[in-house]
């Protein structure tokens, strides 16, 4: 089986997607991949994911999101998964002060499990509840400045901003790893790596393939 | 040959209307098959005593009349002993309802919005016992009043709690509260039952006593989806509540979690070294990929298959793997569990009565004490993928992929017979090493 057009890629990033129970991490995930919103969407249970390929800065990049369960007691095995992210997106909900504190937590659970050099953006998420604003744009904007990361806010049941969201971690993810691979004196990350090893296996395993289909 | 195509069972658990890409059952009733109303009935004496050997055989060829689940599970679940009296189970289902009663009536009193009908989705503590008040948590408490009064008013949703809390059980207990409602809010939302706000409540009060009951394990997200049948199945709360008390018994292990783990790591273990024994090369590839701790599985242990099937059918399954499993000496031992031991020599005379699997186990006479039936259904689940795993995956991803893709397309009747004959196949390869 050879790989489809759609399915060959420049990089593959792969990303987190973590945040308190509910912020919507599930929808963001869905928006982004498949345009989807689902009303009726059902809690994590452990870890999911899902992939789109798109360009970025001019590459295809395959961008494999990896989803978690929210609830704090999962942070055992969801921990598991960030080995190799090179990206973080940490979503609270912006009508819901809790999920925005607990931004500090999260950002202690990154620095002890995933690797220091991942980009990590914040996102306050539902921001269609106009009326039911609980965290002031300012306040995470902020926030965001003291601890260096990137901000946005977001609607995914109307779908505002989420392209752009992850548009702008993967163009960052990106722009570093070129800025590693000019450097000549530097090894690119493992996970770097791995990704392009990925792309040189798969065409491996397609040319094997094809043989045993010729012969 | 005229084949009897079934009765289709949507209509037991009505899907709404504008939900349209939820995956139809499979399950079908069928005549002659599936344990009817009247077979049911037909397996009591007088007195009340149930045959439960022949309704076991029934259980697994088609499973069970929607109308009738609720009373059957209880039974396959332990809640009662086939061999007890009408009169003696009635006794047990009033000593229960009023034990029940007495347990939320704690909660109530701890936290007054258990039991009116109404719950929360937003945190009520912090983890040192200062309460929050959160204007959602207002809202959703005193719901006749619109948000701007309820800041206003600054009303307190529970009275009294409005002090520290001190007492570690009664804080983490309210700690769980919010991620309750949380996830009751998103527990099969495509039924018409969940329109209905009393179920929502009844399914957060149930989940909430259980927390309080069982401090232990308190609440994991999963849970929801194992307690919501019960509340569809079985009328009384009470009831509803018990049952679901009794499935925990038998998988609340699966979620105890300590710092470090979780706890149905230990059957993923399991799992590993089932598939190590029955598909040595699949495990092998699996271990390169990063993918030996098996997390892939994680859900499919945590809430039974109920993502990978439809509502009816993970029902369907679920009763098919009690009815295998099925153990008559479940009722006893959970009542009186220091007796527990004592019944090895009447349990041969018993062995008609127990579930094919549970047979199995017993021919075997393992030391250990055995593996959970689930545990072979996902290994047969990854043996009927194997040789797509072997050529296509090449990471974790795909491994995830792949696993997604058996959504909606696997057959629970299908699965639990490769279940069966890869338990057979482990017991016989696990004896020879």
């Amino acid at each position: 089986m050879a790989r489809r057009p759609d399915e060959e890629y420049d990089y593959l990033f792969k990303v987190v997607l973590i945040g308190d129970s509910g912020v919507g991490k599930s929808n963001l995930l869905s928006r982004f991949t498949r345009n989807e919103f689902c009303l009726e969407s059902k809690s994590t249970i452990g870890v999911e994911f899902a992939t789109r390929t798109l360009q970025v800065e001019g590459r295809t990049v395959k961008a494999q999101i990896w989803d978690t369960a929210g609830q704090e007691r999962y942070r055992a095995i969801t921990s598991a998964y960030y080995r190799g992210a090179l990206g973080a997106l940490l979503v609270y909900d912006v009508t819901k002060p809790t999920t925005f504190e607990n931004v500090s937590r999260w950002l202690k659970e990154l620095r002890d499990h995933a690797d220091a050099n991942i980009v990590i953006m914040l996102i306050g998420n539902k921001t269609d509840l106009k009326h039911l604003r609980a965290v002031a744009t300012e306040d995470a904007q902020g926030f965001a400045e003291k601890e260096g990361l990137s901000f946005i806010e977001t609607s995914a049941l109307e779908a505002i901003n989420v392209e752009k969201a992850f548009q702008t971690i993967l163009s960052e993810i990106y722009r570093i790893i070129s800025k590693k691979s000019l450097s000549s004196d530097e090894p690119a990350p493992a996970s770097i790596k791995e990704g392009k090893t990925l792309v040189v296996g798969g065409s491996e395993v397609n040319a094997k393939k094809t043989c045993c289909a010729t012969s | 040959m005229w084949r009897d195509p079934g009765t289709p069972t949507d209509s037991f658990y009505e899907v709404r209307p504008e939900c349209t890409d939820v995956p139809k059952t499979k399950f079908k009733i069928k005549a002659g098959k599936t344990l009817s109303v009247r077979k049911w009935k037909a397996a009591f004496t007088p007195e009340g005593h149930l045959d439960i050997g022949r309704t076991l055989g029934r259980i697994h060829r088609g499973g069970i009349h929607p109308s009738i689940r609720g009373e059957v599970w209880e039974f396959l679940l332990g809640c009662y002993d086939p061999e007890s009296t009408y009169e003696e189970r009635e006794e047990i289902r009033k000593r229960r309802r009023a034990q029940y009663a007495v347990l939320k009536e704690e909660c109530h009193q701890l936290f007054p919005i258990v039991g009116s009908g109404r719950f929360i989705t937003a945190p009520v503590i912090t983890e040192d016992g200062d309460p929050i008040q959160d204007p959602i948590v207002l809202l959703e408490a005193n719901p006749d009043k619109g948000l701007a009064t309820v800041s206003q008013e600054n009303a307190t949703p529970c009275s009294s709690t409005m002090v520290k809390e001190v007492d570690k059980k009664i804080i983490q207990w309210k700690l769980t509260l919010h991620q309750i409602g949380l996830d009751v809010v998103r527990t099969d939302r495509t039924l018409v039952f969940y329109e209905k706000q009393e179920n929502l409540s009844k399914l957060w009060d149930i989940l909430a006593v259980y927390a309080w009951f069982d401090i232990d394990v308190g609440y994991c997200q999963g849970m929801s989806d194992l307690c919501s049948p019960m509340i569809i199945l079985l009328e009384d709360e009470a009831d509803a509540f018990w049952c679901f008390e009794h499935l925990m018994r038998r998988i609340r292990g699966n979620f105890r979690c300590t710092e470090s783990s979780v706890g149905v790591e230990t059957q993923l273990n399991n799992l590993a070294s089932v598939t190590q024994v029955i598909d040595p090369k699949l495990h092998q590839h699996l271990e390169t990929l990063g993918g030996g701790d098996y997390l892939f599985a994680f859900r499919m242990l945590m809430v039974l298959f109920r993502r990978e099937f439809s509502f009816g059918d993970s029902l369907y399954l679920w009763e098919m793997m009690w009815a295998l499993e099925y153990d008559p000496d479940l009722f006893s031992e959970y009542e009186d569990p220091d007796s527990a031991n004592e019944g090895s020599s009447k349990a041969k005379a018993k062995i008609r009565h127990c579930g094919k699997y549970e047979r199995e186990n017993m021919k075997a006479k393992d030391a250990e004490p055995p593996l959970p039936i689930a545990v072979f259904l996902v290994a047969s689940v990854l043996k009927d993928r194997s040789s797509k795993l072997l050529t296509e995956a090449r990471g974790l991803d795909d491994v995830v992929k792949i696993l997604n893709d058996i959504t909606g397309n696997l057959d629970a009747r299908k699965a639990c017979s490769g279940a069966m004959k890869l338990h057979r196949k482990y017991l016989k390869k696990a004896k020879k090493t």
